[in-house]
């Protein structure tokens, strides 16, 4: 197996091919804090300083500080007219950060929480699935069983009361489907999104090899993930760190649904009335370049009436929930989400869909702070609606 | 901490955090896109002794009230995107980051004309004017990056200046803090042009109002040259068509377009055209006649299918120094009939080792970007004889009747060079009006002394340094 110090990449030597041609200043914090220390470039900037001796001293607050202000959306990298490997670049100096006792205590409390109880929210194992109960679904025979796809439900769903609807839902859309599919219950550990996103790849490797262990013993060749972050822990770091072993097949939900609707394991049946608008998560948008299967599903919604946002696929904006900001500063995430939240007012939309929990829970949020009437939703949950029989 | 104790309480008084003067903020705020060798800190004390994060007009009325009791040289910054260090500071001082600035869109469509804040990136500018129907007119080729206060104060040009013209000619009303604390609001054509390339050296602009077009559709072809000579009479003859915006390139700037990406141009002098087409009868036309135009006169037609896609490339000229550490660049504007000299005469410069881009900027002026670029970091000594010989050959453009791009901190003392003698003496005694301590960015337009040699300019230093090193 590879080890995750294969991830590395030499960040002084991608701080100097910077041409500091400011296109990274499309950050979304960079331009609620405006301070150049908080541009990419300013951050690349002090990179340079934080291994030139006459400064490092001087140099490791500021620089720590702008890293953990950072929601890791990838648009910088992916404005980058030389093309450089930003994000990794954030990921190693947050790994600096880690190694140098820079981490903020509540950075630190999530970390031990994952590394304790293998969830971000510290709770015990046995209440992975107590979302079931609270839906009315019985799992019992789908818990560790053998089957070739597992639904990876994620600590989000399965642990915040407001989420449980995207688990409940998606597993109805699998029943519906008659896929054959298997959940791991309490051997369900967090896929190491936070971790990973974190720096911490020592113990992002560990969750990962359990996961991996897990899926294998039960013949799992297909792993369906209703979590951006999940999806692309699966997708892009797991090949990564476990190397050729990893040789199960990732699918975002979006993607299933939309091969099942084709093959017509499922059937799209009720009109959803209102005007639906897509917000593009960022880890799956710009991470993993998946934008067209969830605009594929809506559009089979019947009489669908949609509309794009006026920043959409890869230059979506970022809701302001991802990197751990929410964590590091709340209100910094607040102040970004404002942007994307007057997006959506400007599509008129009755519905705003997204495929990540962290982005419905943070639009949640704004759209609430704002007092406007706007729904927030999975996308599992709108398929669930039109697909159910009306009664 | 470089500032007086007084004047230190006095900034932390006004502006709490959003005055910060750490080392690192000041290192942050002593650079734009040129990193400066070690060696010019002989000439130019480019850090600042703080900076000031502006959130509303107010602070810089604040920020010249101190600044002024203080004798403080207030420097203005927004995107730091250009390389002639208009918003370097000269002889320190307290620099002013306009980002933070309250953003403002006021659209009127009955003027077709749109008021925006300084600091608005001209890619968040099009995209809000896109989502009402609208476009800017012309825009810089930094599109991502540059602000409308940071292209105006430059009097910057660009994409679609050719059919529309530059700054000054899209800005109909500015509001300026002035030096002395006032807020104004000039909308006359002869304060204007002031303003317009006086690199914040008469006062801040925070607002400004610009002519904004309906958003028609582009559509391009692309023709190639065999020689500069050729180019120019292809150039000329395009002149007819109604064209929204001409882009050229050297030889060497097509080979290095080809080698970074999947195109295969011919590596010749290339042009690529865009009009704006409003229906499909309105394309065929343009078509037949760039042909015909093309046909006439010494070029050749490129098929369409080399030129895929190629207008995306249009902003993103730095993406083909991918894997550079070290690069240079100038950028100049040249009269029509002499660029064909003036091209032949920095690839000789250079030894064919030069890439060439330019823009038509307007029917008899083409504005000109080259650079080198080193694959490794090179020494401080190395990067200041570079720079010096990019300094020569810029300064060679005045021969063929061209200029500097724009004046900063570097071609301070071209100001006479590219607006003449009376607006040269107009700015001077509108200068010495409102600001008499000099405080509003020093060391820019108008050649600043030397601090190790006061007798001498550093125009003067640069041109004689140029000779000897260059």
């Amino acid at each position: 197996m590879n080890s995750a110090h294969l991830l590395k990449v030499d960040i002084l030597e991608i701080a100097q091919k910077c041409v500091y041609c400011g296109y990274c200043s499309v950050c979304p914090t960079f331009k609620e804090l405006n301070w150049e220390s908080n541009h990419p470039r300013g951050i690349l900037e002090q990179v340079k300083m934080y291994f030139n001796e006459k400064y490092t001293k001087d140099v490791s607050k500021s620089l720590f500080d702008a890293i953990f202000s950072c929601t890791m959306c990838k648009a910088c990298e992916n404005i980058c007219i030389v093309d450089l490997p930003l994000l990794q670049v954030w990921e190693q100096i947050r790994q600096e950060a880690f190694r140098r006792g820079r981490w903020s205590s509540d950075l630190l409390s999530i970390y031990d929480k994952v590394k304790a109880t293998h969830n971000i929210f510290g709770l015990p194992h046995n209440d992975r699935l107590d979302w079931a109960e609270l839906c009315g679904i019985n799992l019992s025979r789908r818990i560790k069983r053998k089957a070739p796809v597992a639904f990876f439900i994620g600590c989000q769903a399965s642990y915040s009361g407001k989420m449980a609807g995207i688990a409940e839902s998606m597993v109805k859309i699998l029943r519906k489907a008659r896929v054959n599919f298997t959940v791991l219950g309490d051997e369900e550990w967090c896929c190491g999104a936070p971790i990973f996103l974190g720096g911490g790849y020592t113990v992002g490797t560990s969750l990962a090899k359990h996961n991996y262990e897990e899926l294998k013993k039960l013949g799992v060749k297909k792993i369906v993930s209703t979590c951006a972050g999940c999806y692309r822990s699966f997708k892009i770091v797991y090949p990564k760190i476990l190397g050729d072993d990893w040789d199960i097949e990732v699918v975002h939900a979006s993607e299933l649904i939309d091969e099942l609707v084709d093959k017509k394991k499922i059937k799209l049946l009720n009109t959803i009335d209102e005007k639906i608008t897509y917000k593009d998560p960022c880890e799956l948008v710009r991470h993993c370049g998946l934008s067209e299967a969830p605009r594929s599903i809506i559009k089979k919604f019947p009489n669908v009436r949609y509309e794009e946002l006026p920043s959409n696929r890869e230059e979506a904006l970022c809701c302001g929930g991802g990197g751990l900001l929410k964590i590091n500063n709340p209100k910094l995430v607040s102040e970004v989400n404002t942007k994307l939240v007057s997006e959506i007012e400007y599509t008129e939309a009755d519905i705003v869909v997204s495929c990540c929990p962290l982005c419905v829970d943070t639009i949640q949020q704004g759209v609430k702070e704002k007092k406007l009437g706007i729904k927030v939703l999975d996308l599992v949950e709108l398929v669930k609606m039109s697909m159910e029989v009306k009664k | 901490m470089t500032l007086k104790t007084r004047a230190r309480s006095k900034f932390s008084r006004a502006f709490g955090n959003n005055f910060q003067d750490t080392l690192i903020i000041r290192l942050l705020y002593s650079r734009d896109i040129v990193a400066l060798p070690s060696i010019t800190k002989l000439v130019v004390s480019n850090i600042p002794d703080g900076v000031v994060l502006i959130k509303e007009i107010d602070d810089i009325v604040k920020v010249f009230q101190i600044a002024n009791d203080e004798k403080i040289p207030v420097i203005p910054r927004l995107g730091g995107t250009s390389g002639f260090g208009g918003c370097l500071p000269y002889k320190k001082g307290v620099v002013i980051d306009l980002k933070g600035l309250k953003q403002e869109f006021l659209i009127d469509p009955g003027d077709l004309s749109v008021t925006v804040s300084s600091p608005y990136v001209f890619s968040d500018l099009q995209r809000s004017l896109n989502m009402q129907g609208f476009s800017l007119c012309s825009y810089p080729s930094s599109l991502y990056s540059g602000t409308i206060g940071g292209w105006f104060a430059q009097d910057g040009s660009g994409i679609g200046a050719l059919k529309y013209g530059g700054s000054l000619d899209q800005v109909k009303e500015i509001e300026v803090v002035l030096p002395t604390g006032e807020i104004k609001n000039f909308s006359d054509e002869d304060k204007l042009s002031l303003f317009a390339g006086s690199q914040g050296t008469l006062g801040i602009i925070t607002k400004l109002k610009l002519s904004v077009k309906f958003n028609t559709p582009l559509s391009y072809k692309a023709c190639t040259y065999d020689s500069a000579k050729d180019l120019v009479v292809g150039l000329k003859s395009l002149n007819n068509l109604d064209i929204f915006s001409i882009w050229v390139m050297n030889p060497k700037q097509v080979a290095l377009l080809n080698s970074t990406s999947d195109y295969a141009l011919p590596e010749r002098y290339l042009v690529i055209v865009s009009k704006e087409v409003n229906y499909k009868e309105e394309e065929s036309e343009f078509y037949a006649n760039f042909n015909q135009t093309i046909r006439e006169n010494k070029g050749q037609i490129l098929d369409d299918r080399y030129i895929k896609d190629i207008w995306k490339h249009r902003f993103r000229t730095f993406s083909l120094l991918k894997n550079t550490k070290t690069f240079l660049f100038g950028e100049a504007i040249i009269p029509i009939d002499k660029s064909d000299q003036y091209i032949k005469k920095i690839e000789t410069f250079f030894n064919n080792q030069i890439q060439i881009e330019g823009t038509m900027i307007s029917p008899e002026k083409l504005s000109l970007l080259y650079f080198v670029k080193e694959k490794d970091e090179i020494s401080d000594i190395k990067t200041a004889m570079l720079f010096m010989k990019f300094y020569k050959i810029m300064k060679k453009v005045v021969k063929y009747k061209g200029h500097p791009y724009t004046t900063g901190l570097w071609f301070s003392g071209y100001y006479k060079h590219i607006y003449g003698n009376e607006q040269l003496l107009s700015y001077k005694a509108y200068k010495k009006s409102i600001d008499p301590k000099k405080i509003c960015n020093p060391g820019k337009v108008i050649s600043p002394r030397l601090k190790i040699f006061p007798l001498m300019k550093l125009k003067t230093a640069l041109k004689l340094a140029s000779e000897v090193i260059g």
